[in-house]
């Protein structure tokens, strides 16, 4: 950790900020004041205020929208969405990667070859279910 | 003035993007303000139009509060908004790569867009987009090697995983059997395999002793057991040289006192320290007795007590109303002792008893091993996970038993009130602290209260007796396995994962080497099979088919739906893979009309084109005539700038 002394635009005073040499070397570190800017961060964003500033998601800006309001055939972000797909689904084994004919029916894991099915029993509950969620096919409580 | 369009996206928390729509603007700002800094801007306002990308279809609520900032915190003149994939379908027009009507397939860090061209124009109504990008594609691979390469796991970091897709993954024109050959183990599997090497260092070799070693730590192990069988020996016969010693005194004391007179006696002895001649007779007694036993003759000494004793319980039989109160006294405590003593000798038969039962069984275990040891090694083997299982299952309990129970005691314990006594004793305390509404604590006026204490520490006794029986016996039975079993190997906790190489083997090169085989191709699969991740979408190819469709059915012209195929222009940083122009005109010849010309063309810069696109358009006059400047936005209002779009040919 190295401290670097970094001069504000606004000269008044100098900022003891310490930080580490590669972030000092990356020169990504940008000064309070800019000087073509109306309105600075710190005005806009008050510091102490809660930082978890609620911007609202994708879910409810799309909300929002209300396009049911209109028409059907316009183009807009939701319905030029993709469809499922029409093609047979690949069925590949969790683990490896082979084609998988076979599935678990204690885990829901699908597998090659019996090589494969030792491995699964062996694993432990952790695991069985990272494997799932890859798929997002895992159980979650909630 | 143009804006670099910054695909730095991160999936972490600090990402102003939510798929491909701008949603933090805090963050945005951020990077504005970089930009802009970088650029070299120092007045303000900022006295350029913008020109600034987005998605395809974007939401009115984005690209309004992205106005906004340009306008408000910049003082930006004019803006106009354009899609990534139309620029860089037109700087390819441009270059003559494709043609005025074509389709453009971008491919980009968290979604795909396939967008019509018709008159080099885009058609948003035949748009589709599909949310998987190369984001999925680098998360995809990071979890598979991860779950392979568990202690590895610090050195997947993103980022080098993101560096390790771009160097080496591909995709296949077929994956069944791409993957057969793997599967099979051929040759060309194992060239297409790569490793990546870990730095290590080999642990330093410990050499077996050799017969010398060995035989000098025996010898000195020898040597010292002998030492300290002497040290023991001279301290026995020291301690019996003291107490001879000790005995002869009192002896000669006694023989001294016959020649003295009654009267006398008390003023004789007060030199010696003894009061009476009785004292110095038991003192010989004792004497004796710990002189016997230093010796080693112990039965004796035990008789002797025995004998001793039968003497002292004379009072017991005789009634009580014939004695003093202190002979009454006196037989109370032979009573006691004789119930002692006979307590005493009643544990040690048992004892007795029980090692001998030990011996026999053992002795028939040994029996059972030597006829069957098959059988014997199968049913040792099942004992043992029978009893793993329930020490686990306890272990579980312990430790789960909080979150099935929580609903149940109505978020009493934070997961520390564990198990059924200990819940007890959280409901004794609260019922006792509890406040019966008088306004006083009444805990501890009457007696009774207290043994609340009682009931609560009885508790804790009892649960600690169980597991340790249960994990006694398995450690019992495992070390029997481990004798006769070459086999087994002792299951350890739960914790750890299934994949750990056992522990007594020295660690090789070979275990930190992190190999890429099926997962080279395993992962840009899912850009043409999304349901491999879960996200139930068509893939690429099938995309195409989609945008020509929904083409097809918005206008009549068939010729032209058809024409298009002839010029697919593949953009975008995920499509830089090798194999994806061969794969997707695979993938889009099966699902269209035979013999339909279909030619992929790769972008001259997949990454940049979007921009240089952008930066070709902007120093057109029209853009000029397409921007908006602040009054527009604010008279136009929302509805004008939902309809908004750009065009994009002159």
């Amino acid at each position: 950790m190295k401290c670097c002394i970094k001069p504000s635009e606004d000269t008044r005073f100098f900022r003891f900020i310490l930080m580490e040499q590669e972030v000092i070397e990356s020169e990504m570190i940008l000064p309070t004041h800019l000087s073509f800017k109306k309105i600075q961060m710190h005005e806009k964003y008050p510091k102490g205020q809660a930082r978890g500033r609620h911007w609202k998601h994708l879910k409810q800006i799309i909300q929002a929208e209300n396009y049911q309001n209109y028409p059907a055939d316009e183009p807009n972000y939701v319905n030029i969405e993709s469809p499922p797909s029409m093609h047979p689904r690949k069925q590949i084994c969790d683990i490896t990667g082979f084609e998988a004919p076979y599935s678990d029916p204690r885990t829901h894991l699908r597998y090659a070859n019996t090589e494969v099915f030792k491995l699964i029993r062996s694993l432990p509950n952790e695991y069985v279910q990272r494997y799932l969620a890859l798929r997002n096919a895992a159980v979650v409580l909630k | 003035m143009l804006l670099k369009y910054f695909d730095c996206t991160r999936s972490g928390p600090r990402s102003a993007f939510d798929n491909d729509i701008v949603f933090q603007f805090e963050i945005m700002e951020y990077i504005l303000d970089f930009a802009f800094d970088r650029l070299g801007s120092d007045e303000a306002p900022i006295n350029h139009p913008i020109l600034i990308t987005e998605c395809a279809c974007n939401l009115v609520h984005s690209r309004s509060k992205m106005a906004e900032l340009l306008f408000e915190t910049y003082g930006v003149p004019s803006i106009a908004f354009g899609v990534d994939a139309a620029f860089s379908y037109k700087y390819n027009q441009q270059l003559g790569i494709c043609d005025r009507n074509g389709l453009a397939i971008c491919s980009g860090f968290t979604t795909s867009h396939v967008i019509p061209f018709i008159n080099g124009e885009p058609v948003y109504e035949a748009c589709c987009r599909t949310n998987v990008g190369g984001y999925h594609v680098t998360d995809y691979l990071k979890q598979l090697l991860s779950l392979k390469y568990p202690h590895h796991m610090q050195r997947l970091t993103w980022e080098k995983v993101e560096d390790l897709k771009m160097e080496h993954c591909y995709i296949t024109l077929d994956y069944a059997s791409e993957v057969r050959l793997f599967q099979k183990g051929a040759k060309e599997a194992a060239e297409k395999t790569r490793c990546w090497q870990l730095p290590w260092t080999p642990s330093p070799v410990e050499e077996p002793p050799s017969e010398e070693e060995i035989a000098r730590k025996a010898a000195l192990k020898e040597r010292q057991g002998q030492r300290l069988r002497e040290m023991a020996e001279a301290k026995r016969s020291s301690k019996i040289n003291e107490l001879e010693n000790e005995l002869k005194g009192l002896e000669f004391l006694i023989q001294q006192l016959r020649h003295v007179n009654g009267n006398d006696i008390p003023s004789f002895l007060a030199e010696t320290g003894y009061v009476s001649k009785q004292e110095i007779e038991s003192a010989i007694v004792k004497v004796t007795q710990s002189l016997r036993k230093a010796k080693g003759e112990q039965d004796e000494v035990e008789e002797k007590q025995e004998i001793s004793n039968l003497e002292k319980y004379t009072l017991i039989d005789i009634p009580d109303n014939m004695l003093t109160p202190e002979q009454v006294k006196e037989k109370k405590r032979q009573l006691f002792l004789k119930t002692t003593s006979e307590g005493r000798q009643r544990a040690k038969q048992k004892r007795f008893e029980e090692e001998l039962e030990r011996e026999r069984r053992n002795k028939e275990d040994e029996q059972r091993r030597l006829e069957n040891p098959e059988l014997y090694m199968e049913q040792l083997r099942v004992k043992y996970k029978d009893l793993t299982e329930k020490v686990e299952q306890r272990k579980r309990l312990k430790t789960n038993g909080s979150n099935g129970n929580e609903n149940l005691s109505g978020g009493v314990g934070r997961g520390e009130r564990l198990n059924a006594a200990q819940k007890e004793r959280m409901r004794l305390l609260t019922t006792a602290a509890f406040d019966r509404g008088k306004g006083e604590d009444t805990f501890g006026i009457k007696d009774e209260d207290w043994q609340l204490y009682k009931k609560m520490s009885k508790d804790n006794d009892d649960e600690d007796e169980g597991p340790n029986e249960d994990e006694a016996e398995l450690a019992r039975v495992a070390s029997k396995l481990r004798e006769i079993d070459p086999t087994f190997f002792p299951k350890s906790d739960a914790s750890s994962s299934g994949t750990e190489p056992p522990r007594f083997r020295p660690l090789t090169k070979e275990d930190f080497q992190i190999l890429i085989g099926v997962e080279r191709f395993r992962c840009p699969e899912i850009l043409f099979h999304p349901n491999l991740i879960g996200i139930e979408q068509a893939g690429l190819d099938e995309m195409a088919g989609v945008s020509i469709q929904r083409l097809q059915s918005k206008s009549q012209s068939l010729e032209e739906s058809n024409g298009l195929t002839n010029s697919i222009l593949i953009t975008g940083g995920s499509c830089l893979y090798p194999g994806m122009s061969e794969r997707l005109e695979a993938g889009i010849r099966m699902i269209r009309p035979c013999g339909t010309p279909i030619r992929v063309l790769r972008a001259s810069d997949a990454v940049l084109d979007a921009w240089l696109g952008a930066a070709s358009f902007a120093s057109t006059m029209h853009f000029q005539r397409q921007v908006f400047n602040k009054t527009d936005y604010y008279e136009k209002g929302e509805d004008w700038l939902r309809r908004y779009q750009l065009k994009y040919s002159f």
